[in-house]
This record gives structure tokens, sequence and C-alpha cells, in this order.
């Protein structure tokens, strides 16, 4: 991230406590969140369901006001300007919002003319959509006959019809069956490419993965750690080499060569340590492809033969893990049900 | 001004929307009229004399028939049926997260409440119509003519914004639709002690107290003087009085809960 351009969206301390409802206590949703979105960059919360990333999310839509903190979109204060922020945005919930006794191409339109698109560019805007999210020979059907799928693509494109400068995207891949879900990345990735701010929340650790320039690990209302995917694994340490040793001759028993092994591969430069394991050792190291041709190589120089070789690189849940102390399946419910009166 | 004129386009496209969500659906428009439809034509049959009993003829509705005479309460009970459910599309919007994607539009949000105004207005005159035309199929006779006809269909369309407020309004504080559905329902008691089947000289006397209050009452006496006697001022007047009246607290109660839905 420059510091040249101002950021899209700057959020300084945010929380939001909502009130208690039947049998429970406040809860604190979000917990006093600070990060930066860069223009153009494809930035993530990462987390468990509970973790805080929806209301986030709200709060940076204008839909829920803050309990206390700032957070400005394109340089507008959500709180001081909703209007001016909200022209701004593009908005895909975990739940889609469709009109469904509207056809598809009737659904673009309406949000388009809210949003006040002239009407030869709305025209163009539509068509060039339903292109894009593959709904053009559906686009007169009613959205109600539409399959989970295309649901999805079409609320995506009613997000983007009025081509916003930062697009929030809340669990946009819920519930899509694999196939969905990678096209779906697909057109994600290039609607970022043309220039829009992504601002995604997720819990499946792929996607993170796969889409974020950057990301941030929330837990509990708070970030936890900020970095870009390759930077965060790279930071609880190290990649790993398996290596099984051979000892099938009689003369070596396993213990033995694992011994040997163990002193010759401690002294290599870029190994952070070796352990025993079940059928050989395993090694730490900072990359695991740069390691493997020395460590072979030191292994053969004392004739200690490799039976195989496993590598292994973090996984994003790797440093969850180490970041939280858990594991990012946990659930806690994010928002109480609004049950309104009696 | 910029801002007037920005809440009529945002209304006028969302009203659209909820006509379509309304209009596109024929099973909508059929199980709306078939109730009142059902009642107008048995009712009328079943108790075709009752209008020779003493105290009907003196409460000057001349010499119509009993099918005359149920028309315009028929008339309000289709108009309450094409307005009964206008609190769950309410709630379907907040549910399914689409008052979300409005609210994070740049929209005047009483636009929403607006549309479905408008939504409920065409409704309830459309359908309004269409039992009156049943009706004079029927045998029906309206005697102020085509002039009558549209202030009877009117007036049902005004009674339609007003009465909408019993579904909108507990909508928004229950948020729950099956609440709200079964609320609507107290219609019928509120209905049935109107002057819809019998006129108020036939009720005994605590329910002519009662009737004097009745908002229903007084939309059903302007639409039958409508239909039977003629364009009678007063009887006009207190209709729309009574239906302003019951329009201003029920929705100016919902605007409340919908801001503060929404806030």
């Amino acid at each position: 991230m420059t510091s040249a351009t101002p950021p899209i969206v700057e959020v300084n301390d945010l929380v939001k406590i909502y009130p208690a409802t039947r049998g429970g206590a406040p809860v604190r949703a979000v917990d006093g969140v600070t990060f930066r979105v860069a223009a153009g960059e494809f930035f993530g919360f990462l987390g468990p369901n509970g973790a805080g990333k929806t209301t986030t999310i709200r709060i940076l839509a204008t839909l829920t006001r803050p309990t206390s903190g700032r957070a400005t979109v394109a340089g507008i204060d959500v709180l001081a300007d909703p209007s001016e922020v909200r022209r701004r945005i593009g908005l895909a919930m975990q739940t889609v919002a469709l009109e469904n006794m509207l056809t598809g191409r009737e659904n673009l339109e309406l949000i388009g003319r809210l949003h006040r698109v002239p009407a030869a560019e709305l025209r163009r805007r539509v068509d060039e959509l339903l292109e894009l999210m593959n709904l053009t020979a559906a686009s007169n059907r009613l959205a109600g006959t539409y399959s989970g799928g295309m649901r999805r693509r079409l609320d995506l494109a009613t997000a983007l019809v009025h081509r916003p400068t930062v697009l929030f995207l809340d669990e946009p891949t819920e519930g899509l069956d694999p196939q969905s879900r990678s096209a779906l990345w697909e057109e994600l990735t290039r609607i970022n490419r043309h220039g829009t701010t992504m601002f995604l929340t997720t819990h499946y650790m792929e996607e993170a993965d796969r889409l974020c320039d950057r990301l941030a690990i929330v837990d509990g209302g708070r970030i936890a750690v900020e970095g870009t995917p390759v930077e965060l694994k790279r930071s609880i340490g190290a990649d790993s080499v398996e290596i099984a040793l051979a000892h099938g001759d009689g003369t070596e028993t396993l213990a033995g060569v694992q011994a040997s092994a163990l002193a010759r591969l401690r002294p290599i430069d870029g190994v952070i340590g070796v352990e025993l394991s079940a059928s050989g050792v395993e090694v730490a190291v900072a990359s695991a492809q740069a390691a493997v041709p020395a460590l072979l190589r030191g292994l053969d120089a004392d004739g200690i033969r490799v039976a195989g070789l496993t590598m292994r690189e973090p996984s994003l849940d790797d440093v969850f893990l180490r970041y939280t102390g858990r594991h990012i399946r946990a659930e806690e419910a994010d928002r109480p049900l609004d049950l309104g009166w009696w | 001004m910029a801002a007037a004129t920005a809440f009529v386009l945002e209304t006028r496209l969302l009203g659209v929307r909820s006509l379509r969500r309304t209009f596109r659906v024929p099973a909508n428009l059929i199980s709306t009229i078939l109730f009142p439809l059902i009642q107008l034509f048995v009712f009328s049959q079943l108790f075709k004399d009752i209008v020779s009993l003493p105290g009907f003829a003196a409460s000057g509705n001349g010499d119509s028939s009993y099918l005359d005479y149920l028309a315009p309460g028929q008339v309000t009970f289709t108009v309450f049926f094409a307005v009964a459910w206008s609190g769950a599309s309410l709630l379907i919007d907040w549910r399914n997260g689409y008052l979300d994607k409005l609210r994070a539009s740049p929209i005047n949000r009483f636009a929403i409440l607006a549309a479905e105004l408008i939504n409920v207005f065409v409704g309830s005159t459309f359908m309004g119509a269409s039992i009156l035309v049943l009706a004079i199929l029927l045998g029906a006779h309206v005697v102020t003519g085509p002039i009558g006809f549209v202030a009877i269909v009117l007036l049902g369309g005004a009674f339609g914004v007003a009465w909408a407020g019993t579904s909108m309004l507990p909508a928004l504080l229950t948020k729950n639709e099956q609440a709200t559905g079964t609320l609507a329902l107290l219609f019928f008691p509120i209905a049935f002690m109107s002057t819809a089947f019998v006129p108020v000289a036939l009720m005994p006397d605590w329910l002519q107290t009662v009737n004097a209050w009745n908002p229903i009452s007084y939309v059903i006496e302007a639409m039958r003087s409508l239909m039977t006697v003629g364009f009678e001022g007063d009887v006009i007047g207190k209709a729309i009085a009574a239906t302003a009246a019951l329009g201003i607290v029920l929705q100016g109660a919902t605007l409340w809960a919908f801001r503060r839905l929404t806030s």
C-alpha cells in the first residue's frame, strides 16, 4: 500500500455493541477495529461466523451505526454523509436480495435508475453486466425462476450497475457449489482488475487465499493479524519437509539413520529445525522449494538413503490457529435475533 | 425542491416494482375477490327479503334491493383483502435483505414506504372496481352513474391506504408474519359490526353506540349513498373525514415504526 493515494476505506477504532436482548448480555460484535484499504486493492476479512465481519460491512455500507470509532469510505465519513457514501458503494450481502417478480433485466434497471445512471448508459451497462454474468439468455425471465448460482450472479450485477468505487461483499460464495464458486472467483478477480476496490468477508480460507491481495484475520470482533496471504503464512515460520528414511538392509536401525540424518541436516543453511518423525525426520525450513536440493545433497553425501519426501506449506488455517488459538470453524452468533416487540 | 422531485421519482420507480409484484401473480387478484364475491352472491340471495323489515326502509335507501345495499360493504371487504398482506411485503423485504439493498442506495428511505402505499392504493381501487362491476353484472345499480362509480372506487382506494396501516404497523412492530396476518383478521368483527349487512336502525343500542365510532361504517354509508341515493355532501364528507383520521393515526404510526426500523 502506497501512501500517495488516499485509502478508499479507512476505519479507526470501530466499536459496535448490540444492546442486550432477551436472555442475553450486550454483544460486542466489533471491538476496536482499525484498518485501511487502498484504491484498487482486494482486501478481505477472514474469520469465523460471529467474528464481526458482517457488522463491519454493515457499518461501512451505512446500514448500521457504530457505537464509537470512525469509518470513512472514499474519504467520506459514513455517519456525516451517508448518501454520498451510498453513491460510491456496491453491496452484495450474504443473502441474495432480488425482486423475484421482476426479470433479471428489470432488477438491474431498477437499481441503476435509483442510482440515477443516465438512460443510455444504463442500457449499455445492463447489457454488459448480463453478458459478464452469463445471464443474457435468461435476462427476460423472472428472477424468481433463477438457479442459486444465477441469483448470486444477478445480485452481484445489481451491486455493480452504477460502477461503484468500492464493492462490499459479505460471504459472496456462501451456499454455492464448487463450480459456481470458482466461476464467481474469476468474475470477482476480473472486476477488481478493472479498478474496483474490493472488500470481502469470508470464512473460506481458500477464498481469502485465492482472491485477496491483503487480508485481516478477525476473531471476536478484533483483528488478530493483518498482511498478504504469503506474509501471513511466512510469519508463522516455516514450510515443512518430511523425509522418510530407508533402513532396510538389517545392519542399521531407523533410530540410527535418524540420528545421522539429524546431525547432517541441522547445520545446512536455511534449516530452522529438525525433528524426528514416524518414518524419518521432519525439517522446518524457510522455503521448502529452495531448501530441498541442499537437504538431499547433504543426506546423499553421508550415504543416507531417502525413501520418500513430502513438502507442506502452512495454510491460512495454521495462521488462524496460531493467532487466535482456535480453528476457524468454531461459530458464535454474530447478531442477536431481532424479535420486534413482545 | 430537488429533494421533492427525487422523492417522487424514487417512489414511482419502487411503486412500479411493487405493482408488478402484485399484478404479475394472477392468484393474488383472484384470491382477493373470491371471498367478497361469494358473500355478495350468497347473502344477496339468502337475505333478499330483509329489505322489507320495518326499519330497513326507514334507513333511507329507497326501494333498492338488498344486493344494492350489500355491494358497498363488499367493496370494503375486497379492499381489505387487497391490503391485508401489505405489512407482510415489508417484512419479506426486511428479512431477505432487499430493504438493506434499497437503504444502501442513495434514495430517500421513505420512498420505500410511499411505494408500498401506491401499490395499496392502485390495488384497492382496481379490486374495488372489479367487485363493483361484478355486483352490477349480478343486478346492482349505481344511481349516480359513472361518476358515482369512480367516486365509490376512489373512496375504496383511500380507505385501502388508511386500513393498510393495520397490517403495516403490526408488521414493523412484531416483525412476525404470523402475528401480523392473524391481527389483520380483526377486520372481520369490525366489519360485521358495521352497517355492511344491516342498517344501524336494526342494531341493538350498544352496537349503535359502537357503530358511531366505526370508520368502516362511514365509508360504507358514503358508498351506499352514491349507489342508491345520489351525491350527498355531508355523508361523503364524513367518510372522507373518517378515512383521513384513520389514515393519519395508522399511517402516522407506521411512518414512525418504519423510521425506527431503518435508522
